[in-house]
């Protein structure tokens, strides 16, 4: 669901950090017709004209806070990402990304379930890598975007 | 009495997404346009800073239903067990959510909270004081594909969703006595056919070929059996056994009459929808061609049930890959759903 307006389409930005370009960012929605708990988003899937950005690379803004790894995510146990929100991406990239066109496809990884599944005790040992489904919500597909370099 | 209307603000989520309409305009929408009074929400979509909502959200969300005197029906509440990360949440820690979020039903005036199908009988049996104490009743969610009586068909074990659902809650409410614990059927279980708004999604991002393929084979088939036939078929595929799901359905998982079992057992009932198109010959009369309304809302009629069917529309999601101008208007397909509801109710 929301599968062309996952990104909104003018918000591809580089991000700029003691004068120096040091990434890039852009506004996401959740993929569900609900909000969650914060602690519960995995992180993306990423590919950036053809290059991924694994979860490492990845900070998530949300309920006016900075910028914070999903390391630090995980531990938002009683936080909430509000269905209404908008939250922004930012991908670790020296440089940032030249001005233009550039091709951005995602796919979310929130772990949020109707309850007891089977891969339980394994998602808490081993969570999933974003990419392949889990999480992904009510989009299923890994949406493709393009997006113009915002000024 | 007779069975009353309401909506689940559910239905709207695409208005809410794009911010075209919040809860106040829905309210406002179920009041002025469908003179319905029934009003269930998701609690993670509409309340503000769940689970940790603010005073004058809670007043603010009680004085809009007393200015247009609505009722708060039922409040859909959820179970992620993987909240804390580092462990699965127990059974016990399962029951404080939901009867933390029965706490906060009964701060809005809910009656009901309807939790999913997947929630254990020992978490519901545990919140059942605090739903006696503060007088909601927990309605526990029959979902496609889920029958009412197990057993009516040959149906495959699924290996998470138990065919005695509703079995267990009647024995649960028969053991305990207690007044609190029901069932909220979802008219999904009565659908019997594949949407087309499904279908002609599969069909824009798969080969179309392939999508007929499966219809056909649908028939005679079961899903484990056409997802190999495809692999060979069609090498690429992205077809899953969820999307699936969606386009291979045979034959309805409940059948109409078993509703008459359940009936006082019933808190409230999901209108689950996708599609409501006019009926040949009859201008300005709707139906969902692949749910079945007219025979289950006749026999909850026989039996008295005189609760809500909140509309529960589902099919915009199908209509989201494209441009904003091609998607489905949900108020409408609400009010197409409402005009079929008061024409089946009778009144």
């Amino acid at each position: 669901m929301f599968d062309r307006f996952l990104i909104r389409k003018d918000s591809l930005e580089n991000v700029v950090s003691g004068g120096e370009v040091t990434g890039f960012k852009f506004a996401v929605r959740i993929a569900d017709y609900r909000g969650c708990f914060l602690s519960l988003h995995n992180g993306y899937y990423v590919e950036c004209d053809g290059e991924q950005y694994p979860v490492s690379l990845q900070k998530f803004e949300i309920n006016n806070r900075p910028p914070r790894s999903f390391e630090e995510i995980r531990k938002c146990v009683w936080e909430h990402w509000d269905y209404d929100d908008e939250g922004f991406l930012y991908i670790e990239k020296k440089g940032g990304l030249l001005p233009g066109r550039h091709t951005i496809g995602i796919q979310q990884s929130v772990l949020a379930q109707y309850g007891y599944m089977p891969w339980d005790e394994e998602w808490v040992k081993n969570p999933p890598v974003p990419g392949k489904g889990s999480g992904a919500g009510k989009t299923a597909a890994i949406c493709k975007f393009e997006l113009e370099l915002q000024a | 009495m007779g069975i009353k209307r309401g909506v689940s603000l559910y239905s709207y989520q695409q208005e809410q997404f794009f911010r075209r309409m919040n809860w106040k305009d829905m309210i406002r929408e179920v009041h002025d346009n469908l003179h319905a009074d029934g009003i269930e929400i998701i609690d993670e979509a509409i309340i503000r800073n769940y689970p940790f909502p603010s005073e004058q959200f809670i007043y603010d969300w009680n004085n809009e239903m007393a200015r247009y005197n609505m009722k708060a029906v039922t409040m859909d509440v959820y179970l992620d067990v993987h909240q804390f990360r580092d462990h699965v949440m127990n059974h016990r820690e399962a029951a404080e959510r939901l009867k933390n979020d029965i706490r906060l039903a009964a701060r809005m005036g809910f009656e009901n909270v309807r939790c999913l199908c997947l929630v254990p009988t020992e978490v519901i049996e545990m919140a059942i004081p605090t739903a006696e104490k503060y007088n909601v009743r927990i309605g526990k969610e029959i979902h496609f594909p889920l029958p009412i009586r197990p057993g009516v068909k040959p149906a495959k074990i699924d290996p998470v969703l138990d065919p005695r659902m509703a079995e267990q809650i009647i024995d649960l409410v028969q053991r305990t006595g207690t007044k609190h614990v029901g069932l909220v059927p979802d008219f999904g279980i009565f659908q019997h056919s594949p949407t087309d708004l499904a279908v002609d999604y599969y069909k824009r991002h798969e080969n179309p070929d392939m999508v007929d393929f499966i219809l056909e084979k649908g028939r005679d088939y079961e899903i484990d059996d056409i997802l190999k036939m495809l692999d060979e078929k069609f090498p690429g595929h992205t077809m899953n056994f969820m999307s699936m799901g969606t386009i291979v359905i045979k034959e309805s998982s409940a059948r109409p009459e078993d509703l008459k079992e359940i009936v006082p057992y019933i808190v409230s009932m999901h209108g689950k929808f996708y599609h409501m198109t006019e009926i040949e010959g009859k201008p300005g009369q709707y139906e969902d061609k692949a749910i079945e309304y007219a025979k289950p809302i006749q026999y909850l009629k026989e039996c008295g049930f005189d609760g809500y069917i909140n509309s529960e529309f589902e099919g915009q999601r199908y209509r989201q890959d494209g441009s904003e101008e091609d998607m489905i208007d949900e108020v409408e397909q609400v009010r197409r759903h409402h005009e079929m509801l008061s024409r089946l109710i009778g009144k």
